[in-house]
């Protein structure tokens, strides 16, 4: 297992006391699996990824039963350690890549810095021309040909996609274990999209990297995508292959999900309503307490206030007291 | 980015322009006699006033005199003062060396502990180096600048006896003024005694410079430390550290590199503010300069000094500013793609 979480709580200190933005998310990401990880905006998927990376500020309060990378605890590390890993066997690229560019340097000085000194081999004086290189051969992997131009390019100058190709070429300088993305392709048309997933999954093919992605659309998720996890206010609610879940989900909250996709509803009647939740999602101030789909949940029963725990169904893991489609499994 | 350093200055040469059509309105809303105002010679010195009317375009019409004043101006003949009859264009010269000696060494000054201090204080936002950088620069800019350069006078000079109290150097160094700066000017003189005199005048220069250097660095920490703040919030800084960059690392060549471009736009305004400081200071001090030469001929109505002094501080702030737009576009890119030079 490359990636461990275990129980993982966050919480921060509002004016109406305590809250738990996650309650107890538990993820496993194996080496070389792509693993998408979807939920709605505000549902705590980024957070995660800022736990793993150790980015969050100290208003918020991280606790795990495990945050462990292969087998180092990433809740335990002092800054020296944790640059060992971060950008060197964990990489992240983010949403709304352009912003992630320093504007006042070139492309090319900002991928210089990503190659690590480590990865250099030549002696002190060629190590200019070997970085170079390399960032060149980082440009090629990501589909970019005209290197010359790219390198004298500033973050301005660039569409959206080229600039996340860059934080793709920066992200896999040192060709990482893992690769997080927070929603890389949100803000950019289809087309370039599917040109950016492709890329990753190219990356994935070559090098055996995983992926883990944070998506907010369960319609537009990568194709190569293996597990999928679906999270909803801070609580996972499924998580298992992503053939499976797409083709039967068993909780409610996927089963919605799917549902609000319109790839699923080739056959729907013209001007039909599209099925969709009831309800918006909690905020943080009035979060339900036990299953915090509850209330939205056209399942719901009185045992739904109590938190339902994450447990294994055949391939899939689950929380929820009622869910769907089981029975036909066990047939 | 040609373009960009061609706009600049084609606004500034027409900015410079309209200064000096200003300035030659001066001399008739002035009250008296637009020819005294303009040359400096009264009207009761009947010859050299016929002389200077003639030469000055009074007998044509506005246009033709506008016309005469400008190639004056070029030929830097800026009339002479009504009080000593010294020409301006020469004094001007001399006292505006005496200025941007202490007005450019405050700066300096100012800079880099202002700077240092503002990312300092930004680093430890809201812990105690922050609240205690941030209080002793509210103190500090609050401080009139008048009278604390005379309590420092009071303490440093009189009771303590470290340092003069007013003056360039020490009157027995005879030191022929060619430039106006004093440090520049022994340097160029080269008497048999320079050390001594460097010394003298070094000691005599410090107590304006630090006192002048007080107001800019204190808005300089507020200005670096807002704007480092700023940045510090930005998302290309969360990537750097993506990167396994350290912070050193990412402070260093992220977010100062980043901070500076709102602390150098910023500088143009400070720069008025120092200008004005600069004047008090100089009377404070008798310091030589433009500033207590021009409060003096304020006092007197030499119109022709103020004329004069009034278009070279005004041009002096101008070009300043065009160049920090330079330093600006050309140290950070995504200004240049803003082709109309906007400001």
């Amino acid at each position: 297992m490359l990636l461990d979480i275990r129980n993982l709580t966050i919480s921060t200190h509002t004016a109406n006391g305590r809250v738990n933005v996650l309650d107890k998310v538990s993820l496993q990401v194996d080496e070389g699996e792509i693993h998408t990880l979807v939920g709605e905006s505000g549902s705590g998927k980024s957070l995660i990824a800022r736990a793993i990376m150790g980015f969050l500020s100290p208003r918020w309060d991280v606790q795990a039963d495990r945050l462990w990378f292969q087998d180092i605890d990433l809740l335990n590390l002092n800054a020296k350690q944790r640059r060992e890993i971060i950008g060197v066997d964990i990489a992240m690229i983010f949403q709304d890549a352009k912003s992630y560019l320093d504007p006042n340097l070139t492309i090319g000085e900002q991928l210089n810095e990503a190659v690590l000194d480590q990865d250099l081999s030549a002696s002190f004086f060629k190590r200019k021309a070997e970085r170079k290189e390399k960032v060149i051969s980082l440009l090629h992997r990501v589909g970019i040909k005209d290197h010359e131009v790219m390198m004298n390019s500033y973050a301005h100058q660039l569409s959206e996609g080229a600039a996340q190709k860059i934080m793709i070429a920066s992200a896999i300088a040192h060709r990482p274990l893992l690769l997080i993305a927070d929603e890389p392709t949100s803000t950019m048309e289809p087309a370039t999209r599917q040109q950016i997933y492709r890329l990753l999954a190219q990356l994935h093919a070559r090098y055996g990297m995983s992926i883990l992605m944070i998506s907010q659309d369960l319609g537009a998720i990568m194709q190569q995508t293996q597990r999928l996890s679906m999270i909803y206010s801070g609580q996972i609610m499924e998580t298992g292959p992503a053939d499976v879940l797409l083709a039967k989900p068993a909780h409610p909250y996927t089963e919605a999900l799917l549902n609000t996709s319109l790839y699923r509803h080739a056959e729907m009647k013209p001007r039909a309503r599209l099925p969709t939740l009831a309800g918006a999602e909690p905020t943080l101030q009035h979060l339900p307490i036990g299953c915090r789909l509850g209330p939205r949940c056209q399942y719901a029963r009185p045992i739904c206030v109590k938190t339902p725990v994450l447990e294994k169904h055949r391939e899939r893991q689950l929380a929820c007291h009622y869910p769907l489609h089981l029975e036909e499994d066990h047939e | 980015m040609r373009i960009y350093v061609l706009r600049q200055l084609v606004l500034l040469i027409i900015t410079l322009f309209l200064l000096t059509i200003f300035a030659f309105c001066l001399s008739y809303w002035f009250p008296g006699d637009p020819v005294t105002n303009s040359s400096g010679i009264f009207s009761d010195d009947t010859m050299r006033y016929a002389d200077a009317a003639s030469s000055r375009g009074f007998d044509g019409n506005i246009l033709v005199q506008y016309w005469h004043y400008l190639a004056h101006l070029f030929r830097g003949d800026w009339g002479i003062s009504l009080l000593d009859s010294d020409p301006v264009f020469e004094q001007l010269q001399l006292r505006f060396g005496a200025t941007l000696e202490i007005a450019v060494l405050a700066m300096l000054i100012a800079l880099v502990p202002g700077v240092a201090l503002g990312v300092l204080s930004a680093l430890n936002f809201r812990k105690p180096i922050d609240h205690t950088i941030l209080s002793m620069s509210l103190s500090g800019y609050s401080i009139p600048v008048f009278w604390f350069a005379q309590i420092a006078i009071l303490l440093v000079a009189v009771r303590w006896g470290m340092l003069p109290i007013a003056g360039q150097i020490n009157p027995l160094f005879n030191i022929e003024a060619v430039t106006g700066s004093i440090l520049l000017d022994i340097f160029i003189n080269q008497p048999e005694n320079m050390g001594l005199a460097f010394r003298s005048a070094i000691r005599h220069i410090t107590l304006p410079v630090l006192v002048l250097s007080v107001m800019p660095m204190m808005l300089l920490i507020r200005l670096t430390r807002s704007s480092m703040l700023d940045v510090l919030d930005k998302n290309y800084i969360t990537s750097a550290y993506a990167k396994g960059l350290s912070t050193r690392r990412v402070i260093s060549s992220h977010a100062i590199p980043n901070a500076m471009q709102n602390v150098i736009r910023e500088l143009g305004s400070l720069l008025s503010l120092l200008i004005t400081n600069t004047m008090i200071i100089e009377v404070i001090f008798s310091w030589p300069g433009i500033g207590s030469w021009l409060i003096r001929s304020i006092y007197e109505r030499d119109y022709p000094v103020i004329q004069g002094g009034l278009l070279l501080i005004a041009a002096l702030i101008l070009c300043v500013h065009v160049a920090l737009n330079l330093i600006h576009a050309w140290r950070y890119p995504q200004v240049r793609k803003d082709l109309h030079a906007t400001s």
